[in-house]
């Protein structure tokens, strides 16, 4: 387990870590398995997401809370925006473009 | 791939914290933003010369940027931004990084891939961008100018109280000596 950049953080971010954690450790096979059809994704991804938020919601708030201090504490949150104007980075990146030649 | 870090081969990695985390209730695509934090412990070319561990080249500059912020008195700890997607249903996983700190001089933007290539293997792909910022080494000039002066200036005005001090107690000597008649 490892540190949080701020040690008050730590406990908050250890007991958020595990929630995600064991949370995420019964999601990508069913996932994968779910994914299929469109409909059997939604629908299993509306699920899972609604049982992430009511398992680790409440210590994410408290965690978030903390980080975004220390982060402004360390002058990280104007790196951090500028970071975020530059590359937002909110959709995942599309894979690149297959040769047709050499595939 | 969350575990990662911190491991006995990466140790140079202190600080992991998720600021930013989102399950897309209609991809099932997890967003991971996460800021992580390095201390300068390895010698850089440790660094270089093993590219093991992405993002390797955000942490080269994330470790010059420690080596730089260290010479100039600053924190030591270097910060970079790292966000991954998670999609079960195309089943590729992409991690990209960049360096926070000093990234008003140069930014490392790395870029690693995960993706299925039959059911027995895995793809890995990692590209990096390197890329100055020209246009603020005139600033960055400024400030180093800046510092210097001010530098100079504390030096020279401790350089005068001492000189001062060597004076007045050459006067002080010269007066209480008992003079020569």
């Amino acid at each position: 387990m490892s540190q949080s950049l701020s040690p008050e953080c730590t406990p908050l971010k250890q007991a958020y870590d595990s929630c995600f954690n064991s949370w995420f450790e019964g999601y990508l096979e069913p996932a994968i398995a779910a994914s299929t059809s469109s409909e059997t994704r939604a629908a299993y991804s509306k699920k899972k997401a609604d049982e992430f938020q009511a398992k680790c919601g409440k210590v994410w708030e408290e965690y978030k809370a903390c980080v975004q201090k220390a982060v402004k504490e360390k002058g990280l949150d104007k790196l951090l925006q500028q970071a975020r104007e530059e590359n937002p980075l909110v959709e995942p990146i599309p894979p690149p473009p297959v040769n047709s030649t050499t595939k | 791939m969350w575990h990662k870090y911190p491991n006995s081969r990466c140790t140079h990695v202190v600080s992991i914290d998720t600021i930013d985390r989102t399950v897309d209730p209609v991809t099932g695509i997890i967003r991971t933003e996460r800021v992580m934090g390095c201390k300068q412990k390895a010698p850089l070319w440790i660094v270089k010369v093993r590219p093991y561990s992405p993002p390797a080249c955000v942490f080269a500059v994330s470790n010059a940027a420690a080596r730089l912020m260290q010479l100039f008195g600053g924190s030591e700890d270097a910060f970079v931004r790292e966000i991954s997607f998670v999609d079960p249903a195309t089943q590729n996983v992409t991690i990209t990084s960049v360096n926070l700190s000093l990234s008003q001089f140069a930014t490392c933007n790395e870029l690693i891939r995960y993706s299925p290539a039959s059911p027995t293997h895995t793809l890995f792909s990692q590209t990096a961008e390197i890329q100055a910022r020209m246009a603020l080494w005139r600033s960055a000039a400024d400030g180093l100018e800046k510092w210097l002066v001010q530098r100079f200036e504390q030096n020279a005005h401790l350089g005068k109280l001492g000189f001062t001090d060597v004076l007045r107690n050459l006067w002080e000597e010269r007066h209480r000596a008992p003079s020569p008649s």
